[in-house]
């Protein structure tokens, strides 16, 4: 029993979640039980549960899945085993209840998910002291809060965090049918923002920064201030109990009134690029909440700001000369990372058999950019010359929200050279690992690093697809909230099928680190 | 020492699979999967290799097997756990209030002196505890937030049942899926006749009843689930605008500095480079009154330019302005004419409805979109203009282009052909248009 102890001579008492309004105590009355006998009881529970889902998601899978018989034969299983909580067994399904009957052992780990199985209720329970380790170490990998993280970053902008009775004094429950499901109106070729606005809407990072008044409208004098009109948008979506569509028209007045650079080519009543929008309202909103300091594409900028929070991350580019082997290293902050497409739909048709109609992985693209290396010509300080180079690419720092651009355009050269549309269908997949595409996955082998791989580990939040043609056509998204997806065209919002998700033709994507949710 | 992956698998923990789809009796075999009784739920049509299967086979059936049954787990675990836990929470929910019941109101908490006993659920010493099985012993599912009965079905669409009409619900209803709504069973007004076509559909109607309802407009007749566009406050000039001209409106408004950037944007469009995305034409007003008019391309751009100019001579009012007029006779009055025949000429009239939605945007300097409604209203407004314009010059114009209007054209030709000339234009105007462009990439 001791073996699988973490900390055995820990002599801090585990304690069983305080109770909650509105939920019950424990997760069944046997399990009540087992926490009223004794606190060493509890302490022993909890710090094998704890021990066992280390194993389960820390360790490699062959432990958790090779169970003992009851003639002492190890069998690994592709399907759950059941860890015996009140002893250091592994069980297969058939063994649980012998076991059961011989030891009066009644609570069981499954080995898949974590979950407490109780063999007197024949049920699997959720116990409110024990699901929050489960998720607590389903989502960061550690028991420490890593939510707290979080909370201190708001924490500044919150005063009234400590006092509860505040918070219910002043303010007023959201109704139950706000759910920040709403379409948003075309104002006359604005679908390229309405879409970017839902990517906002839906980032349960900004969600939480704006709804918890990380920047608040009444106390900000900058007039026709982008980031107020996305407060109020925040407080329309997700207070208000109106199910019509969202007129953006704050938002539109503050993008017709910016002075900013971007503005420029996003001028005219026509319709423009969702990418190019994003970039404008991510820079847009950092100059209103940030260090004031314009993010300059290509250096190494860091901001505290919302915006860099969420999406920035840090890209090393290593080109290493060819001619005296010496290494330069650049680091630069990337908003998303582009991903082109028409090289590797080429050379995917000579290369190797491709699927039907040219089919590329999200992954195929990311492996190009970040794993494999390109020649260049630099200039050598060591050399003091031209010289060939290989420069290789990868991510130094990941960001919360991973947003991708997947370059759907090509420049076709001839006599009137214009811009085509790539139509390739790229699969991209609901949870993307990323470790591989990071600078540590490349320095050294992480094949064996659960964990590693569990904070790198994304999940896909949001699709932007456009149809039509390169510079006339229709943008719409795919959100997820919880685990249901919904489609975003306009003012119109519907259910949307997983598999619809996964079939369209993505131009933005938008993947959330599993270890916030 | 450890054997090879599930050779040890019977077939007997998939044959477990549920196949039944309503979700209460998958949450019931969820419950008993871990167990390993096998008594006859459905079986869901394992592939069993034969008897005389090479050893690999069986294995490759065996580890196909075993790969399903996790999926289906996963999904089951996820399900399972949603209801069980919003069950349970349901349960001690209505112990707690009845526990508040049997304290006196005064306190918001409920006295922990009170022991109150249900069939799902005990409080006692201020604790909930269950009692047995959540997901046997509690049948409804109360939202956790107002304490409401949740409706556990959509009211419309697929899978809607009858809400129970004694019963107040918790206000977040199960998204509805039907084809034409949108997740909470509304619509927006239908494409077809707006009201600013109202006297021409009523004209309409004895020879055409299976047109539209004509007055799909206002909001009187319209049921409750069908919703209209709204209108918004420019921010600068603090009128109210249609939201589908909102940002039109604001790019000119806003945009390059009000009026004068409106209009020279109009003259830049008359001068036949239509995107308008070239801020480079410095060209002064004056100098372009004259320019003859290009064909009927550009008439779309140019009938929008005429709202705003149609709401400037509202605004001033003024019986000066002399300049004013003369644009609007000659950019929209005489150019609308001309696209309205040649769009309308080539249409069936039961297509009408389906062309003008489709050519429409891309007539009008790219407007994107194959949005339908807004589209629609766009156009309802421009035609809603004429009427609305009190001054002499548009008065004229407006007749004439009613009568264009009016009778649907016989000359009918095929709906492909149709298409590929609808085609060529917008290739033409593309290429006209949006060289230097960024393109949507």
């Amino acid at each position: 029993m001791a073996a699988r102890l973490a900390t055995p001579a820990s002599p801090k008492n585990h304690k069983v979640k305080a109770p909650q309004p509105g939920q019950p105590m424990y997760g069944c009355e046997h399990l009540q039980r087992l926490f009223n006998q004794d606190q060493a009881t509890t302490n022993t529970s909890i710090q094998h549960y704890k021990a066992i889902l280390h194993t389960i998601f820390a360790k490699s899978p062959l432990i958790a899945q090779t169970a003992k018989t009851v003639d002492g034969q190890p069998v690994t299983e592709l399907t759950p085993t059941y860890l015996c909580l009140q002893c250091p067994s592994t069980l297969t399904e058939d063994d649980r209840t012998k076991h059961g009957t011989k030891k009066s052992h009644r609570f069981y780990v499954d080995s898949r998910c974590g979950t407490l199985y109780c063999q007197m209720c024949d049920d699997i329970v959720y116990d409110p002291t024990f699901e929050e380790l489960r998720l607590k170490k389903l989502g960061t990998g550690s028991f420490a809060s890593r939510k707290r993280k979080i909370e201190e970053l708001f924490e500044a902008t919150d005063p009234v965090r400590e006092n509860p009775t505040f918070l219910s004094a002043n303010t007023m429950a959201a109704s139950c049918k706000a759910g920040g499901l709403r379409g948003i109106y075309n104002a006359g070729a604005t679908c390229y923002q309405n879409v970017v606005l839902q990517s906002f809407l839906h980032n349960p990072i900004l969600r939480n920064f704006y709804l918890s008044d990380g920047h608040s409208s009444s106390n900000c004098d900058v007039s026709h201030c982008l980031s107020c009109a996305m407060d109020d948008m925040f407080q329309d979506f997700y207070a208000a109990e109106a199910t019509n569509g969202y007129t953006a028209a704050n938002i539109l007045s503050g993008f017709w009134i910016s002075d900013k650079k971007a503005f420029e080519n996003l001028v005219t009543t026509k319709e423009q690029d969702a990418h190019e929008f994003f970039q404008f309202l991510a820079e847009e909103l950092h100059e209103r909440n940030g260090d004031g300091k314009r993010p300059e594409s290509g250096t190494d900028h860091t901001c505290t700001c919302i915006i860099h929070q969420t999406y920035y991350g840090k890209l090393l580019s290593t080109t290493t000369c060819q001619n005296c082997s010496a290494v330069t290293n650049q680091k630069q902050s990337f908003l998303d990372l582009s991903l082109p497409l028409e090289n590797l739909s080429q050379k995917k048709g000579k290369n190797r058999p491709a699927r039907p109609n040219g089919t590329l992985t999200l992954q195929e693209c990311l492996d190009e950019e970040y794993i494999k290396s390109d020649k260049c010509e630099y200039r050598c300080t060591n050399c003091n010359s031209m010289q060939q180079a290989r420069r290789q690419t990868s991510i130094l720092k990941l960001p919360n929200v991973l947003s991708i651009q997947l370059k759907r355009f090509e420049y076709k050269q001839g006599r009137n050279e214009r811009a085509v549309k790539i139509d390739t269908p790229v699969q991209f997949p609901l949870e993307l690992n990323m470790l591989p595409y990071t600078n540590t996955a490349r320095t050294r082998d992480v094949s064996a690093e659960y964990e590693l791989a569990r904070s790198c580990t994304y999940d896909l939040l949001c699709v932007v697809v456009h149809v039509g043609e390169i510079d006339t056509g229709h943008y719409v998204s795919y959100c997820r909230v919880g685990d249901q997806w919904f489609v975003f065209n306009d003012h119109k919002v519907e259910v949307a099928q997983i598999s619809d998700v996964l079939n369209s033709r993505p131009y933005l994507l938008f993947y959330v680190v599993r270890s916030l949710s | 020492m450890v054997r090879p992956v599930a050779w040890e698998e019977s077939i007997a923990p998939s044959s477990q699979t549920p196949t039944s789809h309503s979700s209460t009796t998958i949450i019931h075999h969820a419950a008993t999967m871990s167990s390993s009784d096998t008594d006859g739920t459905g079986k869901a049509g394992v592939i069993v290799a034969p008897d005389d299967a090479s050893p690999m086979d069986k294995l490759s059936h065996a580890v196909l097997d075993d790969l399903l049954y996790n999926i289906v787990h996963d999904l089951l675990i996820k399900v399972h756990r949603d209801e069980k836990m919003a069950r349970a929470n349901t349960a001690a929910i209505k112990v707690e209030k009845l526990a508040m019941n049997a304290t006196d109101g005064a306190t918001a908490d409920p006295n922990p002196d009170v022991v109150v006993d249900t069939d799902a659920a005990v409080y006692k010493d201020g604790q909930v505890t269950l009692k047995g099985n959540p997901l046997k012993t509690t049948k409804e599912i109360l939202c956790p937030r107002c304490h409401l009965p949740r409706l556990l079905y959509p009211t419309d669409g697929k899978g809607a049942r009858k809400p129970d009409p004694g019963v107040i619900y918790c206000k977040k209803h199960p998204y509805i899926q039907k084809p034409g709504y949108d997740i909470y069973g509304q619509t927006w007004v239908a494409p077809g006749p707006g009201r600013g076509k109202k006297k021409k559909d009523q004209k309409f109607d004895p020879n055409d009843p299976s047109s539209p309802a004509p007055d799909t407009g206002s909001a009187k007749d319209r049921p409750p689930n069908v919703l209209s566009f709204p209108s918004a406050t420019c921010s600068k000039c603090k009128r109210c605008i249609l939201v589908t001209r909102l940002n039109n409106h604001m790019g000119s408004c806003i945009g390059n500095s009000g009026r004068t950037a409106s209009r020279a944007a109009a003259q830049k469009i008359s001068n036949g480079s239509n995107g308008g995305s070239q801020n480079n034409d410095n060209t002064p007003p004056g100098s372009q009154k004259g320019t003859p008019l290009p064909g009927s391309r550009a008439a779309s751009p140019r009938k929008r330019d005429a709202d705003e100019f149609d709401e400037d001579a509202e605004d001033s009012d003024l019986p000066g302005n002399p300049k004013k007029k003369t644009k609007l006779k000659t950019g929209s009055g005489a150019n609308t004419l001309t696209k309205k025949v040649i769009l309308k000429a080539k249409v069936p009239p039961s297509m009408a409805a389906t062309l003008g939605k489709k050519d429409k945007p891309k007539a009008s300097s790219m407007l994107n979109v194959e949005q339908k409604v807004d589209d629609d209203d766009n156009k309802d407004s421009t035609v809603q203009v004429a009427p609305k314009k009190p001054t002499p010059v548009p008065k004229s114009a407006s007749p004439s282009k009613k009568i264009k209007l009016g009778p649907p054209k016989p000359p009918l030709p095929s709906p492909g052909s149709l298409k590929k000339t609808k085609r060529e234009r917008d290739l033409e105007s593309e290429s006209s248009g949006t060289l230097s462009s960024p393109p949507p990439r």
